[in-house]
């Protein structure tokens, strides 16, 4: 039957990518629906407990600016919070959270039960409906039919989903969860360009079988961080210690045993793994001559005896996987709660979307998360947020948005994946940032916050935290950059602890604090108020410390943008373009990008190769049409 | 509006005219920048399309050149953009040190065909035009690697690459240190990276300074003139400047002190020095003479030994003063034995190589045999052939390694001074585009496979 109500945006999938599309799109005032397999599961961490990480919190936290779930469902969850690279620069630090997965998904159900214009329907999907070439719906299992002008497709792994265990192997979604074998098959049907990759998991170990007598014990930080631009510290349930184990040459040497059963080795398994993320048989096999290689044990939850033994992901059969775990200090004696396995789906070419993540051969379907062959929850939200977003300014009839890569890791995730695609499951490193110093997780709430409030994705409350705080840093670095102190004065001989020369002239406290010795706290309250909002402080030194470098960033900004603005046409023929050589032209006709920018970006496209695109499109007369339909 | 073609808003500087030896060489500057640029190295202000004569003065205040400067305002140029155009004396040095300054002035050198294509872009060329356009960019551009290769020379490139792969590895550690926190590599902390940093850093300065020996061509290379007397060493220098600078006469020991000249060939400097022959003397002024002849050389980039080729010891003649330049003057000092006088001996004129020194047959006084000498000088500092397009390739060289050098120096001070990895990462990212544009950019894919196969990654 046809379901009689009509809906704006339709999100198939409650996983990570889901959840933040359907809030998108329903804080936007969207009619919303969630079509997921099971309710229960809504929000669940399929792999890890633990949420962000380098280059992943800087997605939280811009998520969080656009008013996104996964940061405060981590504030609420998180058992376990550190800061890596804290004695590295601001630009690099990264929070990361272990999360009780109960909590996690409890608080995102709460958060999707509370939204306004959001419903959620439990049935599996087999069918979008697809009419005049665009989108109009999906149908459920038992064949019921939605409809909804944009449907957001956040399956995950669930797509064609096959676990392998040994040289076993079964259709799967996730450990105990079904296939959307169906909507593969469908999906399959439609012009996309479909890849499998692989994934796995290690085994689970029950707590109560494992001596922590002698593992090295890993607390939290002290003070504690927060993830969300609103949490707080109180929100934090009790806090968890992770451990620290390590595998052995005897481990390794199971391990090597079992790899003529492994289905890595034996060529059973055809999906691309991550080489950062790889299986302790990889790992072992890979860097032969590593006598011990670390594993992290962390805690499942506070309520759970399960322990996530991070470091040992395996697809060799069970019983090399009891021997191997057994191998490993503290556990000698340890139960195996569940198998490790290793997981293949299908994904798509991400390169077949727009930077709105719609697709660009189904008008008003878009796709978010590991579908388009990234891998991780940040990555996923992340994804999610941005088609939810883009799906309800469709249906409001406003044009796309999405980050530049100046803007916001989001803007680099997007652009890596349209513009050069994946051969691997996609994951965020700050390495892939150019603009690295800018695109800090101290300031996505400043350069987030102000778009996300126009698109209406962000409230009054953090709007109005967000003001304050915004005009702290102004006003105060605006005190700093006209408040002198004077040689020979008793502020000077203050600072002169620090310094290693005197004085020699007048110098602003915006300058003083350039000086890599000396901190805001050593100059704020030379003359006048300190601030009390210390985030404000800290973003004012931090832009005081990082002002070249982000000066000459801007200025690398600048000069690229107009490539920005030159739109190559979506029928552009690469064969016509004289002078390109035949390994651009291949690269730019699988690609096709959406701008010049996008196209100097893709690897092997030369300084010549623009200009010979540029002078193209010249000759065309598309070179005005483009720019024109940026300007208007 | 602004004019479309300058989409990355960039000012472009480049010698425009044919290479070679006009007497006129212009530098043309396209851009949003072109008339500051241009109005600070002539030292006025420029009235549109108005011809000021005035001197190019670099930006430490040195004159390069006196000349023409003329402004074409946007649109109405050959670009379409603003335009200026410095009408120099030619010669590859100085229309080579005036782009520079263009770009110490925030100019860069254009590409292959930029200027036609930022003409072409703004309606400044035709359809027929810009069909060439394309030909051009294209075959520059394989032109100007070829270029680049063979000024570049086997070695000196191979240099310039295994400095590119030093940086990879650099960073392969440094941004593993970034990104990997938990993986027990902090090579930032262990102080490894800084050591690297530093050999690296070295390791750049030597392959600047090699690339720099073009500097002869800039600064000019010093050849003193010496030889026994009588065997025409005056004559040489009158030949070679082309005026009777030294008194020349037929009696030993006429040049008592050193006389100097400065010569340009095809536009290239060059200081000759004219010394007194050297001989056992019991002459007090004389004896000074010879003793300043073998100061001068000692400074020298190359020595002139000039030999009366018609005198029937002419070989043994040369061959006598070997060790005793050998041992004051050490034997890396390049020679080149002019067999002198061929008017007389009969012997054509002609170059043999021996070895690392040149022998050159020729006669100062009837000129036969000068233009081979000449050739010969001008290869010696490096300008091998007139095409010019090794001298854009070496400017764009010297460039790119002069700006990663900078880059290198810049991250060195913020890893020592504020242990700041990420702003040694973002330094050091730019110090490889910089060298990216020699040997083709890394992109930042390629480098996390160069960490992954480096490191074992993975919790």
């Amino acid at each position: 039957m046809d379901y009689p109500q009509q809906f704006d945006v339709i999100v198939i999938g409650g996983g990570h990518a889901g959840t933040e599309a359907c809030l998108a799109a329903a804080r936007m005032g969207c009619r919303t629906l969630l079509l997921t397999h099971s309710v229960d599961t809504l929000g669940q961490m399929s792999c890890n407990p633990a949420i962000g990480g380098i280059g992943k919190s800087h997605l939280v936290k811009e998520v969080d600016a656009l008013g996104g779930a996964m940061a405060r469902a981590t504030d609420r969850a998180g058992i376990q919070f550190r800061v890596l690279n804290a004695r590295k620069g601001p630009a690099v630090r990264a929070t990361r959270a272990q999360a009780d997965r109960v909590l996690y998904r409890n608080a995102i159900r709460e958060m999707l039960e509370q939204q306004p214009n959001l419903s959620i329907f439990q049935q599996a999907v087999d069918d979008l409906l697809i009419e005049n070439g665009r989108v109009a719906g999906a149908v459920t299992q038992m064949g019921l039919r939605f409809r909804a002008p944009t449907v957001v497709l956040t399956t995950g792994t669930f797509l064609g989903g096959k676990i392998h265990i040994g040289l076993e192997n079964s259709a799967g979604g996730r450990a105990g969860d079904a296939p959307a074998i169906k909507l593969a098959e469908r999906l399959r049907e439609l012009p996309f360009r479909v890849e499998r990759l692989k994934t796995g998991t290690p085994p689970r170990i029950d707590a109560r079988s494992v001596d922590f007598s002698n593992l090295e014990e890993q607390w939290g930080d002290t003070p504690l961080p927060v993830m969300s631009f609103l949490g707080s510290v109180e929100e934090h349930p009790e806090q968890r210690c992770c451990w620290i184990t390590y595998t052995n040459e005897r481990t390794h040497e199971i391990i090597r045993g079992g790899l003529d059963r492994s289905p890595m080795y034996s060529g059973v398994i055809e999906g691309v793994g991550p080489r950062y993320c790889p299986s302790v048989e990889d790992k072992i096999h890979r860097f032969a001559d590593k006598s011990s290689h670390q594993v992290f044990i962390e805690p499942e939850g506070l309520n759970s005896t399960e322990l996530y033994p991070n470091g040992i992901s395996t697809s060799l059969p069970f019983d090399v996987q009891y021997e191997l775990v057994r191998s490993i200090a503290g556990f000698e004696n340890a139960h195996i709660t569940r198998p490790g396995y290793a997981i293949e789906y299908d994904f798509f070419d991400p390169r077949d979307l727009t930077y709105s993540l719609e697709t660009k051969a189904v008008p008003g379907l878009y796709f978010a998360g590991q579908i388009n062959g990234t891998t991780g929850y940040e990555e996923a939200a992340a994804q999610g947020l941005l088609a939810g977003l883009n799906a309800a300014l469709a249906v409001r009839g406003e044009e796309a948005w999405c980050p530049r890569r100046d803007e916001a890791y989001i803007g680099v995730l997007v652009d890596d994946l349209i513009t050069m695609g994946t051969l691997e499951p996609y994951r965020m490193f700050t390495s892939r940032a150019e603009y690295r110093l800018l695109l800090r997780e101290d300031n996505a709430d400043l350069r987030l916050t102000e778009q996300g409030r126009k698109l209406g994705l962000v409230d009054d409350t953090r709007w109005a935290r967000f003001e304050a705080k915004r005009e702290d840093i102004a006003s105060e670095s605006a005190r700093l950059a006209s408040t002198f102190v004077h040689p020979q004065t008793a502020e000077a001989s203050q600072l002169e602890v620090k310094l290693t020369k005197p004085l020699t002239r007048e110098y602003s406290l915006a300058d003083l604090l350039k000086r890599p010795e000396l901190e805001y706290a050593d100059i704020a309250g030379l003359k006048g108020e300190p601030l009390a909002d210390s985030q404000a402080a800290e973003q004012v030194q931090i832009q005081a410390k990082y002002a070249g470098y982000i000066d000459r960033q801007q200025d690398e900004i600048d000069r690229l943008r107009r490539y920005e603005h030159t739109l190559l046409p979506a029928d552009l023929d690469y064969n016509g373009v004289d002078g390109l050589s035949n390994e651009v032209k291949q690269k730019l006709g699988d690609a096709r990008p959406e701008t010049l920018a996008r196209a100097s970006r893709i690897p092997g496209v030369t300084p010549a190769a623009v200009s010979l695109l540029l002078i193209y499109l010249k000759k065309r007369g598309a070179l005005e049409r483009a720019t024109a339909r940026q300007s208007a | 509006m602004t004019a479309l073609s300058s989409l990355d808003g960039d000012t472009i500087a480049a010698i425009a005219t044919a290479p070679g030896r006009g007497g006129v060489g212009i530098v043309r500057l396209s851009g949003p920048a072109a008339l500051a640029i241009g109005e600070q190295l002539c030292g006025r202000s420029l009235q549109p399309r108005h011809a000021h004569f005035c001197q190019f003065s670099d930006t430490d205040g040195s004159v390069l050149d006196s000349g023409i400067g003329l402004y074409f305002p946007a649109p109405n140029s050959f670009t379409g953009e603003c335009v200026v155009e410095l009408q120099g004396h030619g010669g590859p040095v100085i229309l080579d040190l005036i782009v520079r300054a263009c770009c110490n002035l925030g100019a860069r050198l254009a590409r292959a065909g930029e200027f036609s294509e930022r003409a072409f872009l703004n309606d400044k060329l035709d359809l027929a035009q810009a069909e060439a356009i394309a030909d051009l960019i294209n075959s520059t551009t394989e032109q100007a690697a070829l270029s680049a290769t063979r000024s570049l020379q086997g070695a000196f490139s191979r240099e310039v690459d295994e400095l590119a792969e030093a940086v990879t590895r650099l960073r392969v550690y440094v941004e593993a240190a970034i990104d990997f926190p938990e993986e027990e590599i902090d090579f930032l902390a262990d102080g490894k990276v800084a050591e690297q940093v530093t050999a690296l850093q070295q390791r750049l300065q030597q392959v600047l300074n090699q690339a720099r020996q073009g500097s002869l061509l800039r600064e000019g290379m010093k050849l003193v003139i010496a030889g026994r007397p009588n065997a025409g060493k005056s004559s040489l220098l009158n030949a070679l400047a082309g005026q009777d600078s030294a008194i020349v006469t037929p009696i030993e020991g006429t040049t008592r002190d050193v006389l100097r000249e400065h010569i340009q060939i095809d536009g290239m400097p060059l200081h000759i020095v004219d010394t007194a022959g050297l001989r056992e003397s019991a002459d007090v002024v004389e004896q000074e003479g010879i003793r300043r002849a073998w100061e001068e050389m000692a400074t020298a980039d190359r020595i002139l030994l000039v030999v009366d080729g018609s005198s029937p010891d002419a070989d043994i003649a040369s061959a006598g003063l070997w060790p005793e330049k050998n041992e004051r003057l050490g034997a890396e000092l390049p020679v080149t034995v002019i067999h002198n006088k061929a008017d007389r001996s009969g012997r054509k004129p002609t170059v043999i190589q021996q070895g690392n020194d040149t022998v050159i047959e020729l006669s100062a006084l009837t000129g036969a045999g000068m233009d081979l000498l000449r050739d010969h000088l001008k290869q010696c500092m490096g300008y091998s052939d007139s095409t010019g397009s090794q001298y854009s390739a070496r400017r764009r060289h010297l460039e790119a390694l002069e700006e990663a050098a900078e880059f290198l120096a810049a991250g060195q001070e913020q890893l020592a001074a504020a242990g700041a990895g990420e702003l040694l990462a973002e330094d050091l990212r730019h110090c490889h585009n910089a060298l990216g544009t020699i040997t083709g950019t890394v992109s930042s894919d390629e480098l996390l496979g160069e960490i992954f196969s480096s490191f074992c990654i993975g919790k």
